[in-house]
């Protein structure tokens, strides 16, 4: 069963379309990664998603209702971003207490055991807390909320790396035990890589890949040789990133679609095959031109 | 995992008791506009001085209505200032629609007129008892005002409906402002020039005539209905404008 629709969603702001006839389904309990460069359309979409915005023109279901000032869906649906502005005359507990009242799946338990591993008082004040610690509040609200939609928006800014590692350590554990649906939008594809069962790639406003994070691992290889060498075997196939390096080699990263008698070829010719890391995909495949950064500084 | 169904009362019940909570800055800035309020009434709000041969006689009028005129104000600037994004934001990470949001808000308005009205009225024996202790040299009470009286409970009401008037009318402000951050520079101009103009043709225009109707109200149920029926239009368009009102940082 799916759980969020979209069709042709498009959203303009002044102008310019943050959503460009955009269509998804993201199903039910599943965690969802939402892959895109800074400006692609990711969190517009997830406002539009937990009824913050409201789409320009397009069809949007989640829970099969229209999210815009929709009760049911605000019910069931929390929203994590590094935005969050708690109020700001209630302590850490209160707020905790608040949120127990909001939402009718509420862990107390949970929230007070994540409260104490990441040693927070409950005497302190939102607005105190570095932007790590915040980011870490956040986290646990997203958690212990248990939502049928729980959607995290760039949920480790500032974290450090073993509060990170304990983030998804414990998403992952709270998701098995209470399988929900998940959607987590981040920049770190390597890290939360394990975690993913879908992945969904966004590129200027629209979909570019959706498929299990299995699929994207077999997506592309890398070929490395010499120049003529890699041109004439990835002839006629979809390049999806290149780079010439010194000494006549050239690195050419296509589209996965040839049979293993081919790759052998390949490589008796003297071509390297590499394979290509899934985050690694995702920057080629986003990126707005083949050649990368380097092309700005080759001018000739 | 199932999904929960909420009602719309619930759901307002539960945001007004985290409002009570959450906005108690409101009522710690009550108190202080009051203190304050309470200073400048020792002031007097009117002063009668006659004299003949070895008689002088001046007559010093004391009243809370400085009290009451804060209170107002501060009725008009709390309801502008929960409808920011600061505070209107804050309802989106808990459970909520644009209704239910403005409804718990015109609750907690309400509530806080009921709170601001009743201690600005009570405000009046504080002001006595520092005129008796301070001032006066001869304290003349009149019998009206000597005891809590039936009197006491319609001057109660009325400032209550006043500052509940300020609340609406602050709450369409803020929410007009929020539209668009062009009003918050043409409403004072068209207020203010209004004023002036006003001012300039040397008669009675549409702010005073405003004013009279409110506060120059003989009939007590009359001035209900008036207030009433003001504060329901400006809660109304408040609530029309903003539903389709969406969540910015």
């Amino acid at each position: 069963m799916s759980m969020i629709e979209c069709r042709g969603l498009t959203k303009v702001f002044g102008g310019t379309k943050a959503l460009n006839n955009f269509t998804c389904e993201i199903n039910e309990n599943t965690i969802t990664g939402l892959i895109g460069r800074n400006g692609a359309g990711k969190t517009t979409l997830l406002k539009i998603i937990a009824g913050y915005h409201q789409q320009t023109s397009g069809e949007i279901k989640v829970f099969s209702e229209e999210p815009f000032n929709n009760l049911t869906v605000s019910a069931n649906m929390i929203f994590v971003h590094d935005q969050l502005n708690l109020p700001t005359a209630l302590n850490l507990q209160e707020i905790l207490d608040v949120m127990a009242g909001f939402y009718k799946n509420w862990d107390r338990e949970l929230a007070h055991r994540l409260f104490d591993y990441f040693s927070f008082h409950p005497m302190q004040y939102y607005n105190g807390l570095s932007k790590g610690m915040k980011s870490t509040f956040n986290m646990i609200l997203g958690l212990a909320a248990r939502t049928p939609l729980t959607i995290f928006d760039e949920p480790t800014t500032g974290m450090d790396a073993a509060v990170r590692k304990d983030f998804y350590r414990a998403l992952l554990k709270d998701y098995i035990a209470y399988p929900r649906t998940i959607i987590l939008s981040s920049h770190h594809l390597d890290e939360i890589e394990d975690l993913l069962e879908d992945i969904l790639v966004v590129k200027q406003g629209q979909e570019l890949l959706h498929m299990p994070i299995a699929e994207l691992r077999e997506y592309a290889i890398g070929l490395e040789g010499k120049n003529a060498l890699v041109k004439e075997w990835t002839k006629d196939r979809e390049i999806i990133f290149s780079k010439n390096g010194a000494f006549d080699q050239s690195y050419v990263v296509v589209r996965n679609d040839f049979s293993e008698s081919e790759l052998y070829q390949a490589e008796l010719a003297g071509i390297e095959i590499l394979p290509v890391s899934s985050s690694d995909v995702c920057v080629y495949l986003t990126s707005k031109t083949k050649g990368g950064i380097d092309d700005v500084f080759n001018k000739g | 995992m199932s999904l929960t169904k909420v009602s719309l009362s619930e759901i307002v019940r539960q945001q007004y008791v985290y409002k009570l909570k959450a906005f108690i800055q409101v009522f710690m800035s009550l108190v202080f506009v009051q203190i304050i309020a309470i200073l400048f009434s020792q002031g007097g709000s009117g002063m009668m001085g006659s004299g003949g041969g070895l008689i002088d006689l001046e007559v010093h009028y004391y009243s809370a209505d400085v009290v009451v005129a804060f209170t107002m104000l501060w009725g008009f600037i709390t309801a502008i200032l929960i409808t920011t994004k600061a505070y209107r934001n804050d309802d989106f990470i808990f459970v909520t629609n644009r209704i239910s949001s403005n409804l718990s808000n015109m609750l907690f308005l309400l509530t806080a007129s009921v709170i601001g009205g009743i201690t600005s009225m009570m405000s009046t024996y504080l002001v006595k008892i520092i005129i008796a202790l301070f001032k006066g040299d001869h304290f003349i009470n009149s019998s009206a005002a000597s005891a809590p009286s039936v009197g006491l409970f319609f001057g109660i009401c009325a400032t209550i409906l006043y500052i509940f008037l300020f609340c609406s009318l602050g709450y369409l402000v803020g929410t007009v402002v929020q539209l668009s951050r062009v009003f918050a520079f043409a409403l004072p101009v068209v207020f203010v020039g209004g004023l002036f103009f006003d001012g300039m043709r040397g008669q009675a225009g549409i702010i005073e005539s405003l004013f009279t109707f409110f506060f120059m109200e003989n009939s007590f149920v009359l001035f209900i209905f008036k207030i009433l029926f003001t504060v329901c239009l400006s809660f109304s368009a408040a609530f029309i404008l903003s539903n389709r009102m969406e969540v910015k940082p």
